[in-house]
């Protein structure tokens, strides 16, 4: 058999790092698992959870716009409130270990991973196409809902309460501000979800023990609290949530550490999946 | 014209009697889950809470032990409906983590491993298997609710007097009511959850999702339309809502609901009616002998 | 590594346990191209062997060498290797068309390169017409027929073909075994397990048969069949004077038996040494006392080497 193909992977002969090929490599891994991702039968939960939140908006804008436009400032409190305790803590954190466990404990269970196992790929390369693929889903998904339930809750401003907070007021930095929290959240979560599902063959007991971590999040003392995603992320909101009677106050971290902070954990977790999964065997039985 | 020798026989022997024989899942099944060390310690740390709460109950009749402790009973809570109403809370809560664990492979594994047909071609009904899966969890959650509940509630009434048994009967009602609603929401939500997602984390994580995600939504409800519907939203507020009607109390877990926001006890249990209906139907519609694979 | 070694699949002191329970057991091999088959019963180890190579599993001990590439650098590896394995499952959604050239794309194919490379593997499976319709609704045989164009899609210089005739009708059999032997006349390497004795036998090279976990031989056929001196091989004469010939077999020392057939035109020998015996009877022929229509070996295949290499032990267990 002729092997014409191979002169595509000439650049292995050099010393040169083959980049071009892992792009179309990660290229290729991204077109196969966007689409599973999002046309899959496990996607129709994560778009009924990204739902949730612009839906309730939704119905929030139709019945109670009124009272929200008169006391705008309550309603900036309360959108904050619904951010944090719903978006963040719930959608985007079901989502994303939704989103991220499945990409390879999912595979695993379909007895599908060994065809990319079976590929010329470094794992290192997989990991990352996979993440990415979760990444993008996870952001679109997860951001789109932030944007649409900011759209509805401009919508129950009214319109001269609404131009006035968001043109003359904090209304497009807010916007902006928890828009990029939704999408550090997806990169945070993600990535500490995507190695839950390399390490654990069920990797649901990490994960509601992550969960009762992010949780108590505010009961934690100030050391302690740096060890989480949500303390980052609580860093960034620009309207301050008071945390209750029982939290122990940390101070917030600033935006030129909490960002790069969040980026390297995430990178960090990265390097841990890249190393499990080039020991990982393909051992489908049990599952 | 052959002429066959009938040697084959079928079995004429004994069988089991029809109304026990479901037990034979909940047999096999602890046999699995107990070969697991992790489930087993976290099991027996589940009699820890009744153990705590009959050193409790015993050291408000026991005025040397309170004098050696240097305690007054005072100091003590006190023994009333609230007190057992903590009790059955605190173990369901530890029920619905066993619930967790175990529920979501009951049925998720027949249907993965094809074994649905394996039961049902036996004289085994459909009701049967259902009845036979809950009650795996049945037993198990009893174990750690109702039964040690009514045993901390003799035992208060045998220190505290016949007197005491007579006027808090209610409390004895209250705990059996509450712990089996407890039973059977669960027991019901986790075989439906399992029959329907046959992957274990994904049953896991939707059993996991339902409580929290419904909690969240259920309080944000509430604040943004000033309502109660909300707490019938969230399972965990419909417990307690059910959980107060039972013990005769009123936001006995003080958490901080506005007046709107407690929905009545009728509600509260018109809500549980509908989720069991629900979870009956979609058991009905996926628990056969065979499927449709599309 | 030496030259010779680069070209060749080596096992050097391979073992693989699964907790305390045998995959393999210190099995030494070095599989030169052409087509070598893996014959065992179920439980032996061949699916265990395969993933070794591929590096699906890694070794407890040993080391393992293909065309000088170890199983933990996949990167380098399945750019010579192909692997059709037993697994059927396959990513969900997609085509045959899809699944194939998505799978070139992980490789690094361009597209355009793709393309061809996998309408080329779909044509040499015969799957062509079906090629565009999803995989969920092949039958048994097109799935095993898909995997093997992913598997042979980017033009590999190993094949390793774990049960790869299961499900296939008899015409899709042996259009493939005409494949196999195609490619190892290209100078392939392929790795074949397969539980059909005689599919074995017509297309393979070479054999390695194993049984709980251990290689109990390796090589070609007929040379395994000589070297197991403790089962005499059995000859069938076809002549019109058996009795005779009967008399004049004992000459030689290797025959333990001579046993004549039951329509008393034929003799069965048996011998410890063939080759000696072939020579002895071309001997008695040139008499010409003896008018011999045919000589066959009866117990020189496959079959025979299996069942006395494994069949007693396998029905002891």
């Amino acid at each position: 058999m002729s092997s014409s193909a191979d002169a595509q992977f000439v650049e292995h002969a050099s010393d040169k790092l083959p980049w071009s090929l892992w792009m179309r490599q990660i290229a290729a891994i991204l077109r196969l698992e966007v689409k599973k991702n999002f046309l899959g039968r496990r996607a129709i939960l994560i778009y009924l959870l990204a739902l949730a939140p612009v839906l309730l908006m939704a119905a929030m804008a139709a019945t109670a716009g009124g009272e929200i436009s008169r006391h705008s400032g309550l309603a900036i409190i309360i959108f904050a409130n619904i951010f944090e305790g719903f978006i963040l803590r719930t959608v985007v954190f079901f989502g994303c270990a939704w989103i991220f466990m499945n990409l390879f404990r999912g595979e695993v269970v379909d007895k599908s991973l060994h065809y990319y196992f079976l590929a010329p790929v470094r794992r290192e390369v997989l990991v990352t196409g996979k993440y990415l693929s979760g990444l993008l889903t996870s952001i679109f998904l997860f951001a789109g809902s932030t944007v649409g339930a900011l759209f509805f809750f401009y919508l129950a401003l009214g319109q001269s309460a609404n131009s006035n907070y968001t043109f003359n007021g904090l209304g497009l930095g807010h916007s902006v501000s928890y828009i990029s929290i939704t999408v550090l959240a997806c990169v945070g979560y993600g990535a500490v979800f995507l190695v839950v599902g390399l390490f654990f063959r069920n990797p649901m007991i990490p994960a509601i023990i992550i969960y009762g971590w992010e949780f108590i999040n505010f009961l934690l003392p100030p050391v302690l609290k740096k060890i989480s995603i949500i303390h980052y992320l609580r860093s960034l909101s620009p309207v301050p949530i008071p945390e209750g009677p029982y939290a122990l106050i940390a101070e917030p971290t600033p935006a030129w550490l909490s960002v790069p902070g969040l980026l390297i954990l995430t990178s960090l977790v990265i390097v841990i999946a890249s190393l499990q999964i080039r020991r990982m065997e393909i051992k489908y039985g049990g599952e | 014209m052959a002429v066959y020798e009938h040697t084959y026989k079928p079995y004429a022997g004994k069988l089991t009697p029809e109304w026990s024989r479901f037990l034979i899942i909940p047999r096999h099944a602890y046999k699995d889950i107990f070969r697991s060390k992790l489930f087993t310690g976290f099991f027996a740390l589940c009699f820890v809470g009744p153990l705590i709460f009959a050193i409790m109950i015993y050291l408000h009749h026991n005025i040397n032990a309170l004098l050696m402790l240097e305690l007054r009973v005072r100091d003590l809570v006190p023994i009333n409906a609230e007190f057992f109403q903590i009790f059955i809370s605190i173990q369901g809560g530890l029920g619905f983590l066993l619930t967790v664990i175990i529920g979501p492979t009951l049925i998720s594994r027949d249907l993965a491993n094809n074994g649905l047909p394996l039961y049902l071609c036996r004289p085994f009904s459909r009701a049967e298997y259902v009845i036979g899966k809950m009650s795996v969890l049945m037993i198990l959650i009893s174990s750690i609710t109702w039964v040690p509940g009514l045993l901390l509630f003799l035992f208060q009434s045998y220190l505290e007097g016949a007197g005491w048994f007579g006027n808090n009967l209610r409390i004895a009602v209250a705990i059996f009511l509450l712990s089996w609603v407890w039973i059977i929401i669960l027991a019901l939500l986790s075989v439906t959850i399992s029959a329907w997602v046959k992957w274990r984390m994904a049953a896991s994580a939707a059993l996991f999702g339902l409580f929290m995600i419904t909690n969240a939504m259920g309080i944000i409800i509430n604040e943004l339309f000033r309502t109660w519907i909300g707490s019938i939203i969230s399972l965990s507020i419909l417990m307690q809502t059910i959980s107060d009607g039972l013990f005769g109390l009123r936001d006995s877990f003080d958490m901080d609901l506005n007046e709107y926001m407690i929905a009545p006890v009728w509600s509260a249990w018109m809500a549980f009616g509908l989720i069991c209906a629900l979870c009956l139907f979609l058991l009905t519609r996926k628990v056969r002998a065979y499927e449709v694979v599309r | 590594m030496s030259e010779s070694s680069e070209q060749k699949i080596v096992f050097e002191g391979v073992s693989k346990f699964y907790g305390e329970i045998l995959g393999v057991n210190k099995v030494n091999l070095l599989v030169a191209p052409g087509i070598t088959s893996l014959v065992g019963p179920n439980g032996s180890g061949k699916t265990t062997l395969m993933n070794l190579m591929t590096g699906l599993i890694r070794p407890t001990r040993g080391r393992i060498s293909i065309l000088g590439t170890r199983p933990d650098q996949p990167e380098k590896l399945f750019r010579k290797v192909g692997y059709c394995s037993q697994y059927d499952s396959f990513p969900k959604g997609l085509t045959g068309f899809e699944l194939v050239r998505s799978m070139l794309a992980v490789h690094g194919f361009h597209r355009k390169e793709a393309e061809p490379l996998t309408w080329k593997a779909i044509e040499r499976v015969g799957l062509t017409d079906a090629a565009h319709r999803k995989v969920a609704a092949y039958s048994k045989g097109m799935r095993q027929r898909i995997r093997l164009a992913q598997a042979i899609a980017h033009r590999p210089s190993v094949m390793i073909l774990d049960e790869p005739l299961n499900g296939l009708d008899p015409v899709a059999r042996a259009e493939t075994m005409r494949l196999f032997r195609q490619l190892a006349e290209e100078g392939l390497h392929l790795i074949v397990s397969s539980h059909i004795l005689h599919e074995v036998d017509t297309m393979s090279d070479r054999v390695i048969l194993l049984n709980n976990g251990y290689v109990v031989a390796e090589g070609e056929i007929h040379g395994v069949r000589n070297e197991m001196e403790e089962h005499p091989m059995q000859i069938l004469i076809r002549c019109d004077r058996p009795s005779t010939l009967a008399s004049r077999v004992f000459e030689q020392d290797s025959v333990v038996e001579a046993k004549l057939h039951k329509d008393r035109r034929g003799l069965f020998v048996k011998t410890r040494d063939a080759d000696s015996f072939y020579l002895l009877l071309n001997r008695i022929v040139t008499e010409g006392h003896i008018n011999v229509e045919s000589v066959a070996p009866v117990d020189d295949d496959l079959n025979a080497v299996y069942q006395y290499l494994i069949g007693s032990r396998g029905e002891d267990q």
